[in-house]
């Protein structure tokens, strides 16, 4: 299945309500070069679409270049051949007009501020005022009311992860990119974060693509599933995900979805062979 | 009860103190030497102890022109740190003079320095702050090295300016580090005082030392020497609780 073809093609008459593209990387390759001569090849030719307001997940075997698809579309990279286009421009474009929302898998939290604090970041940094109840919103959301003036140091690693989601959520970006951001959590605060995260996609319908190695965190969340092979890593199979959302309790049970778990882990499985 | 059992503690760890005062006195009573070669660790502390009052000046001004070189050479070495790291251009100038001062031995500079920016306070508190802005250069531009990658994509992503990168994280980071050289450099800069005090001061520690020398007044020359000691211990202690303090709240 064609990456492209899964995809509504953008209408030509502009009075129909058209899905933008948010996301384009077209043959997107990225070598890094390891010194002495040495090079490491991370992604080949990748071609990925993404519409506004769609939620993609990437999964893949470690090692297979999806951290380095989120940072090219963050504009941390830049592909070695091909293009990356956000909205119609170049990533960083997005980033300059504090538009884009990352949580990193290391959750850069500044050691010397508070949960607030770090949460308030982004409005700072773009010069707008803070807001107060979004901010107290989002710790809120992310369960750590009690916590506002701790610092970092003070809190678990899983904590971490939460107020650094909070923070790539401040400002309502337009593209919201999540790299493994539940990774350091327990499997039940990690299934109550995949709801809210669903909750706050549901209401605010951002741009978001999730970088993750738990196959059923891809299909409560995205709309479609990005599986890529091993290294150097290209996009594999696409799999558009069409269960109705909220995906509660009673769809994950679903025996449609234990198959799509296994077709989706069988394939990995496969990429990771492919790789070795 | 526990306070006098601390207060305890605390004098027995004082011993290195009174193993180098006993090991002085013998020194002075096997060698049998006078009093103009080198005088008993009693008499000493006893002419401390009695002209202090005589001391007091002295010390101020040392302690004075030693913290106001400390504070003045580090703020010269961080923001000279940070116009380096802001921009190529500059660190082509301001790194190899950085480089050059801190290669000529500052006795050597102090008479350059003395005839440049005048004889007295002047001369001496250029050579502190000179002797402290080597230390707090090199800390601190280490410190924004070394801002962790991490950090930067975030404030990359955040569409932060080079303004906001170096006020909101860069400098942060730095602190820690330039706290570390405050430590090390705080006895220097009191060392640097007084021998800029005795080469061409006319107050201080180092004048008074010199001064007591040439009147053959032993006592209160090692008294000076003593009383330096004590004092740059202090001003040592005094830095490292601040590096604490630091540390304790930006990391």
């Amino acid at each position: 299945m064609s990456t492209i073809a899964t995809l509504p093609a953008i209408a030509a008459d502009p009075t129909e309500p058209a899905t933008r593209t948010a996301v384009s990387v077209i043959g997107a390759d990225k070598i890094f070069t390891l010194g002495r001569g040495k090079k490491l090849q991370a992604l080949a030719e990748v071609d990925l679409e993404i519409a506004e307001g769609e939620f993609v997940a990437i999964i893949g075997p470690s090692g297979c270049g999806k951290s380095t698809v989120l940072r090219l579309a963050a504009g941390l990279d830049e592909p070695t051949n091909g293009r990356v286009e956000i909205f119609g421009a170049e990533p960083r474009q997005l980033a300059r007009q504090h538009r884009l929302g990352v949580a990193f898998q290391e959750h850069a939290l500044l050691p010397w501020a508070s949960v607030r604090s770090n949460i308030a970041l982004p409005f700072k940094v773009a010069g707008r005022p803070v807001d107060d109840a979004r901010v107290d919103g989002l710790i809120d959301l992310v369960g750590l009311t009690g916590f506002e003036k701790a610092r970092p140091k003070q809190l678990s690693g899983g904590m971490r992860q939460r107020v650094s989601i909070a923070r790539a959520l401040a400002l309502s970006p337009d593209l919201l990119l999540l790299d493994e951001p539940f990774g350091a959590l327990d499997a039940v605060t990690r299934r109550r974060m995949n709801a809210e995260l669903a909750r706050i996609w549901g209401e605010e319908k951002i741009t978001t693509i999730l970088v993750t190695h738990d196959v059923d965190e891809a299909l409560i969340l995205a709309d479609r599933v990005i599986v890529m092979t091993g290294r150097p890593g290209h996009v594999r199979t696409v799999k558009t995900v069409d269960f109705p959302r909220p995906r509660d309790a009673e769809i994950t049970r679903s025996s449609e979805f234990h198959a799509l778990v296994d077709e989706l882990t069988c394939l990995l499985d496969a990429s990771d062979g492919a790789a070795a | 009860m526990s306070r006098l059992r601390s207060a305890g503690v605390n004098l027995v760890h004082l011993w290195p103190v009174a193993f180098l005062l006993i090991c002085w006195d013998v020194w002075v009573l096997v060698n049998g030497y006078t009093s103009t070669v080198a005088p008993r660790p009693w008499f000493v502390i006893q002419d401390v102890l009695a002209g202090f009052a005589d001391y007091v000046p002295s010390i101020s001004y040392t302690l004075g022109m030693a913290l106001g070189g400390l504070i003045g050479g580090t703020l010269i070495g961080f923001v000279g740190a940070i116009l380096v790291w802001w921009s190529a251009a500059l660190s082509g100038i301001v790194t190899p003079t950085a480089l050059i001062i801190r290669s000529v031995p500052i006795t050597a500079l102090i008479p350059i320095i003395a005839r440049i920016v005048g004889y007295g306070d002047p001369a001496v508190l250029a050579s502190t702050t000179l002797i402290c802005f080597f230390p707090a250069f090199v800390f601190t531009l280490s410190g924004l090295a070394a801002i962790p990658e991490a950090g930067r994509d975030l404030f990359s992503v955040l569409g932060a300016n080079k303004a906001q990168v170096l006020g909101r994280l860069g400098v942060l980071y730095a602190l820690p580090n330039l706290m570390v050289s405050v430590r090390i450099t705080a006895p220097s800069a009191v060392l640097a005082a007084m021998l800029a005090e005795f080469l061409m001061g006319t107050n201080g520690l180092g004048a008074l030392f010199s001064e007591s020398r040439s009147y053959m007044d032993m006592e209160r020359a090692w008294g000076t020497a003593v009383v330096a000691t004590v004092v740059s211990v202090l001003v040592f202690v005094g830095a490292q609780v601040a590096e604490r303090r630091v540390d304790a709240r930006l990391t």
